[in-house]
């Protein structure tokens, strides 16, 4: 049998000495196994070296989930700008104008659009990783690599989204001339902590949602209702006082209240904020923790 | 020489309820509570549930540097003994060590998705079966050629023809470098020249000294092939030795 020239010249001359004709073993063989596979008991701890060993595929994942986003589309990425400007419009005329919601003592719009700004990143991140597993089924039937990996990028891709809806903020900053200040700097943390808690409950979620697909009705629901609860529409301080440890049960209340204090020069609200904190660093613990233990069975049940 | 793969008293047990097809078969939360509620003495095995013992007790090794065949009826349990060794499903009980990095091919282009160029599907499938960045960038006009595809590379896979869709995503798993290849019936992909092509090409990672896991129904290329082979029947080894005698026990069969 002749074979084409590219089937002779091989990758394996690329990483090790070969001896094709003696079949001989380039390479010794380890010590210990690579890989030991043996039923687990249901407590599993987190394999980070696995998880790092796999960065380069939640790269992968998140520029697919990026550029796949806006294929055939007239507009692109610009949806992820023209959403958020729509509603903001709507919302102004119908709560700022027509209801008089008042606004913390800055205009509503920009009032409502850095509430609306985190909050669409949140429901987003939550909503897309809830569904990642199910999504990704075919890799799950087909291909080993950490399952973390998956709702991780689905959360990941969305902080591009985030981004291009940032630049309308900027935009309303400067219409509105707000002053840059140092507490610009609290913004990085923010958001990293909006993305953590989405992470959280995304993972948890797309956990829950390969075995019981009511998630799939229940979401939607769910995401609503917490929107009403965050003080996006409106500041806080308009829900009577004997209700308002409801609202500051809701650790995006806390993300929400700093972000504007630190974008308006607001005092920042830091009880708020160290108990988003902590809820989020549980959050992750009990969903990394949930994820692993259900992860097992993953590719059978999906 | 050593065995790289050793597997241990390997079971797996599946539950299936009758009337459903197995492969989905989760419960909504509802089903979970209301039996929890109605019966919470009862096991899942006097509630319809059956169970299927799809791997019992297999041992076997693998030496390195070995093309070892797996062949059996369908359902004999072939396909999950390679997704117990890929990862993909926790065994019952048993274990199995592997002494190399592994790579699983239990389906030509895993991950493909339509939307996106031949181009971008080839980082993003080598990414997926576990190849770095680097080692993409280094072997992409080798893929590339291999599948023929020049042309198109740079067109949604979407647009490809059913030949050319498979010829790429072959040409990537095909340029896998990993000490143990762990391959289900794959190699029967487009037209008899690009089969013979890809034969090649196994053969060429055989003499390389990597070590191959080998489900086919195709007993020409275990005979071809592979050194050795096992004949699996109802989840049980029932015969292990060199290719030609095992796939004659199979032809008795």
């Amino acid at each position: 049998m002749s074979l084409p020239a590219t089937t002779t010249s091989g990758s394996d001359a690329l990483t090790r000495p070969q001896d094709a004709v003696s079949l001989e073993i380039p390479y010794d063989l380890p010590e210990k196994p690579v890989v030991t596979i043996e039923a687990h008991s249901s407590w599993v701890p987190l394999n980070i070296r696995d998880l790092w060993a796999s960065r380069e595929l939640l790269f992968f994942l998140i520029w697919r989930d990026i550029k796949v986003r806006y294929k055939q589309t007239v507009l692109g990425a610009a949806w992820a700008l023209i959403q958020p400007l729509g509603t903001m419009i709507i919302f102004t005329y119908f709560f700022g104008k027509l209801a008089r919601v008042p606004s913390e003592g800055v205009p509503y719009p920009i009032f409502f659009y850095t509430g609306l700004l985190i909050w669409t990143f949140f429901s987003n991140a939550v909503n897309s990783g809830a569904h990642s597993l199910i999504g990704n089924s075919n890799l799950i039937t087909k291909v080993y690599f950490p399952r973390l990996i998956i709702p991780s990028a689905a959360v990941g891709a969305g902080l591009l989204d985030f981004g291009i809806a940032s630049l309308m903020l900027i935009g309303l900053l400067i219409y509105y001339h707000f002053p840059i200040t140092l507490g610009y700097l609290m913004l990085i943390p923010l958001i990293a902590l909006t993305t953590l808690f989405a992470l959280g409950v995304g993972i948890w979620l797309s956990a829950l949602n390969v075995k019981y697909r009511d998630v799939r009705y229940a979401l939607p629901f769910l995401i609503q209702v917490w929107m009403f609860i965050s003080p996006l529409i409106y500041p806080a301080t308009l829900v009577p006082e004997e209700w308002r440890w409801l609202l500051a049960l809701n650790p995006l209340t806390g993300i929400i209240e700093s972000f504007r204090a630190s974008l308006f020069g607001h005092q920042m609200p830091w009880s708020a904020l160290a108990y988003s904190t902590a809820i989020t660093l549980l959050v992750l613990v009990y969903a990394s923790y949930t994820f692993r233990r259900m992860e097992r069975w993953f590719a059978e049940v999906i | 020489m050593k065995p790289i793969i050793k597997v241990q008293a390997l079971s797996k047990k599946f539950r299936i309820n009758p009337g459903e097809r197995p492969a989905r078969r989760y419960e909504t939360l509802r089903e979970s509570l209301v039996k929890a509620i109605k019966s919470p003495f009862v096991r899942e095995n006097k509630n319809g549930q059956h169970i299927i013992w799809a791997l019992k007790d297999v041992s076997f090794e693998v030496m390195q540097g070995e093309v070892m065949g797996i062949i059996g009826r369908n359902g004999a349990g072939k396909s999950t003994i390679l997704k117990v060794l890929a990862r993909i499903i926790e065994p019952t009980t048993g274990r199995a060590e592997l002494y190399g990095r592994v790579a699983s091919l239990l389906e030509v282009g895993t991950g493909f998705h339509p939307d996106l160029s031949g181009r971008e599907n080839v980082y993003l499938n080598g990414a997926i079966l576990g190849m770095k960045r680097r080692e993409i960038d280094d072997r992409f006009d080798e893929i590339v050629s291999f599948a023929e595809i020049e042309k198109f590379i740079d067109t949604a896979v979407k647009h490809y023809s059913s030949g050319m869709y498979l010829r790429l995503a072959f040409a990537v798993a095909a340029h896998l470098d990993p000490e143990i290849l762990i391959v289900d019936e794959v190699l029967s992909v487009g037209d008899a020249s690009f089969q013979k092509k890809c034969l090649g090409k196994m053969d060429d990672v055989t003499r390389s000294g990597r070590t191959v896991l080998l489900v086919t129904h195709n007993l020409g290329i275990v005979k071809t092939l592979c050194k050795r082979a096992v004949l699996i029947e109802a989840g049980q080894i029932s015969g292990i030795g060199p290719a030609d005698e095992v796939v004659a026990q199979y032809e008795k069969m």
